[in-house]
């Protein structure tokens, strides 16, 4: 089968929305067509899959299909296509000591299509467009950032004129946006980072303000900290963001992404209009959550490391290994935090940080 | 300070008395002989109270590193590095990390021997070792045990006579940060260790050593190897020995088997071998259980010789250097962060690597087989086990003032 109606196939899904109903046998024959194509056509890919012992004629289920990790995005070019063929990369977030993954596109069609889509269905399941304040840098200043450019679309799509990027490529100073805020009396979606969240609450609290912003408003938080501001949890955030910017927990959405899939988890809220901790994603979305040492599901309520299978990826990998922990529920995927920290225990080394500059075979 | 002047006046009275320096020497030793017995009790007590390790592990890692520290060398340990004039600290303090015992032993071991009193700050990762550590020494002379003083305080540290601390490099800063400039402080930071298999290496022979380097403490250590820098122009020399270092780390899963590793580590091992095996011209082997990956043992052979991705939880990372040049240039490059150098098959060139050694290369030499088993008198980063504990003499100290 040719990417092009692979392409074809998923973007005629995503075009049924984010809400539409699950299909499992939709999803397992759609998925094992493009393993089998990815298989083919993406050699680093098929060296795990190698390893893994399983090809395309050993899969016979979307479940078994042997899933990169978010670390092989650091080491190799895990793409379907030529490098020559490349429209955008998108980097993980990251500092200088450190590799970064990359997730190489040669179409942003399936992102932006998967992603306005979800956008649509859970952040603005209730208007045409609305005003945004965004958190992050836009594409320009970020050009490598999948959450910019997911901003930068949603706001094309669904913003209106008054729309503004309020973070630059380095720092961001939230006294305008504050200043805006306390003005406006027309209804806002604040976008953005967790962190950027933070320093916004902080500085509006160090004002001595408790900003109440008109009905309809809402707010987007993602990522987490990443030693970039002081690090709250989740219901710390919300309850601050809700006593400084007067929008309570009802319309505050947290939404779970990474750079290597093209498909985000959101929590409901906005279509539910009650908190949740539970987060759903569109149909060509799926998580399976696995016990790390045998990579078998984990049942329903146990907790495990994420494995997501994005059939919008169809130009790189669509089976993902995070070093994320998780649990399903009846409600949806409940991201309960990182698996990391293997190195602390022993007293070996994290390689990347340590050795960065001190490589004569790089 | 309450606990610092029990301490104090604990090792006043130990060591007031002239034959001290063999007491302590007598109760050390026996102490030892006790944890490395055929049934020791204490290491039972330990594979009870810690999940780390397997007791195959626990028995052969911690038998074969103390079955060197005998009383005698102790003694010449002391008659070479203490001059009958030495000052040395009254109490030093010990802030320990990671999570190998016989490490941790030793590091407990040699202030005492120096004729210090010991407020030591056990590891979150292993908090048993320490404790069962000064358990053992009370069960044989409790004169000696009383010197020892087991703390979760910070604040009294700074008031020791001297500080010995293993951590992360922030983690030491903040420590020397915090402690007088005039008082010895000696500093351990993260290292890590290569085995470096040299052109006449023995395949078999040479894989079974780096093996056994790689299973004991499950590479959780800076003495575990980092990376197999395997001397070589051609591959399949390369294959054949990664094929043999896999049937060793097979036949020590079973010997030695590993011991129960965290969810994040499980996922560490996971993540690794997918960045191994998606590098190009790179080969891996893994483990197997019931004919499914598990996480027990990897091994990849990497195309480029770059220092990406070193090992730890056995899992290694095989690279092919064309000469001993390469090998000295790697050695070069890492020297801040390097501790040991294991090497088989060198032959008369292995003073190649001696040389290196002294250039500060690392701190240690050992043939591969031996990586997990220091002597005592080793100078650990470049200082010496018990003269880096010595304090100024008053002439010396009128001069710094």
């Amino acid at each position: 089968m040719s990417r092009a109606e692979l392409d074809r196939r998923v973007l005629e899904w995503i075009g049924e929305g984010a809400a539409a109903p699950a299909d499992d046998e939709r999803f397992d024959r759609l998925a094992r067509d493009l393993f089998a194509y990815q298989y083919a056509h993406n050699p680093p890919y098929r060296r795990l899959c190698e390893l893994a012992g399983r090809g395309p004629e050993q899969v016979s289920h979307w479940s078994e299909i042997p899933a990169a990790s978010t670390g092989a995005f650091k080491e190799a070019r895990l793409a379907t296509f030529p490098p020559e063929r490349e429209v955008r990369a998108f980097r993980t977030s990251g500092s200088t000591t450190r590799r970064r993954g990359v997730s190489s596109l040669d179409t942003l069609d399936l992102y932006e299509a998967s992603a306005l889509a979800s956008f649509r269905a859970f952040v603005c399941p209730d208007l045409e467009r609305t005003r945004f304040a965004v958190l992050a840098p836009d594409a320009t200043a970020a050009p490598d950032s999948s959450l910019s450019h997911l901003f930068e679309v949603a706001v094309r799509e669904f913003g209106n004129p008054r729309s503004r990027f309020f973070v630059g490529a380095q720092d961001w100073n939230p006294n305008a946006l504050i200043r805006d805020l306390e003005q406006t009396r027309e209804p806002v979606a604040i976008i953005g980072t967790a962190f950027a969240f933070v320093h916004l609450v902080d500085r509006v609290e160090q004002r001595g303000v408790a900003l109440r912003l008109p009905a309809g408003s809402r707010v987007m938080e993602t990522g987490g900290f990443k030693g970039r501001s002081r690090e709250l949890t989740r219901d710390e955030l919300h309850g601050a963001i809700s006593r400084r910017l007067g929008i309570g927990p009802e319309r505050i959405v947290n939404q779970y992404g990474m750079c290597e899939l093209a498909s985000q988890y959101y929590e409901p809220t906005l279509r539910t209009g009650a908190p949740t901790r539970s987060k759903q994603a569109p149909p060509w979305l799926r998580t399976r959550v696995v016990d790390p040492e045998t990579l078998e599901a984990l049942p329903a309520g146990v907790s495990g490391m994420l494995v997501h299978y994005d059939l919008a990826n169809t130009g790189s990998v669509l089976a993902v290994q995070t070093s994320d922990r998780g649990r399903l529920g009846p409600e949806g995927l409940e991201v309960l935090g990182r698996l990391e920290g293997a190195e602390a225990r022993g007293c070996s080394i994290a390689a990347d940080a340590l050795l960065a500059g001190a490589d004569p075979g790089a | 300070m309450p606990e610092l002047a029990r301490l104090r006046t604990a090792r006043a009275k130990l060591w007031e008395h002239p034959a001290a320096e063999a007491r302590v020497i007598a109760a050390l030793d026996r102490t030892l002989e006790l944890w490395a017995a055929p049934d020791s009790e204490w290491r039972a007590r330990l594979g009870e109270q810690q999940t780390l390790y397997s007791a195959a592990v626990l028995e052969l890692g911690l038998v074969r590193a103390v079955e060197h520290w005998t009383a005698e060398r102790m003694r010449e340990l002391r008659a070479r590095e203490l001059p009958p004039d030495a000052h040395l600290p009254a109490v030093t303090a010990l802030w320990l990390a990671g999570s190998i015992p016989p490490a941790m032993f030793q590091a407990m071991l040699l202030p005492l021997l120096a004729g210090s009193a010991l407020l030591v700050k056990p590891p979150s990762s292993d908090p048993h070792s320490p404790e069962l550590f000064a358990a053992s020494i009370r069960a044989v002379d409790p004169g000696v045990a009383d010197c020892i003083a087991i703390t979760h305080e910070h604040e009294a540290f700074r008031n020791a006579d001297a500080l010995i601390a293993y951590g992360r490099d922030e983690t030491l800063s903040a420590l020397r940060g915090n402690f007088p400039d005039d008082r010895p402080f000696v500093g351990h930071g993260h290292k890590l260790s290569v085995a470096a298999v040299g052109r006449d290496a023995e395949l078999e022979a040479a894989a079974s050593a780096v093996a056994l380097d790689a299973a004991l403490w499950d590479g959780r250590g800076c003495l575990s190897p980092a990376w197999v820098w395997i001397e070589d122009r051609q591959r399949p020399r390369t294959e054949r020995f990664c094929s043999a270092l896999a049937r060793a780390l097979a036949r020590l899963a079973r010997e030695l088997p590993r011991g129960t590793l965290s969810a994040a580590e499980q996922a560490w091992v996971r993540d690794s071998r997918a960045r191994m095996a998606v590098r190009d011209g790179s080969r891996v082997w893994t483990s197997e259980s019931g004919g499914r990956a598990d996480t027990a043992w990897t091994i990849a052979l990497e195309a480029r010789t770059n220092f990406a991705l070193p090992g730890m939880l056995r899992t290694l990372s095989v690279v092919p250097v064309p000469d001993a040049a390469g090998v000295l240039e790697r050695c070069s490059a890492l020297a801040p962060h390097l501790s040991c150098i294991g090497h088989c098959g060198w032959g008369t060139r292995t003073e190649l690597l001696e040389e290196a050694v002294q250039k500060g290369m690392g701190s240690r030499l050992c043939p591969s087989g031996t990586m997990q088993l220091p002597s005592l008198d080793w100078k650990h980063d470049g200082h010496a086990a018990l003269a880096s504990l010595r304090l100024p003499t008053r002439s010396r100290q009128a001069e710094l003032s």
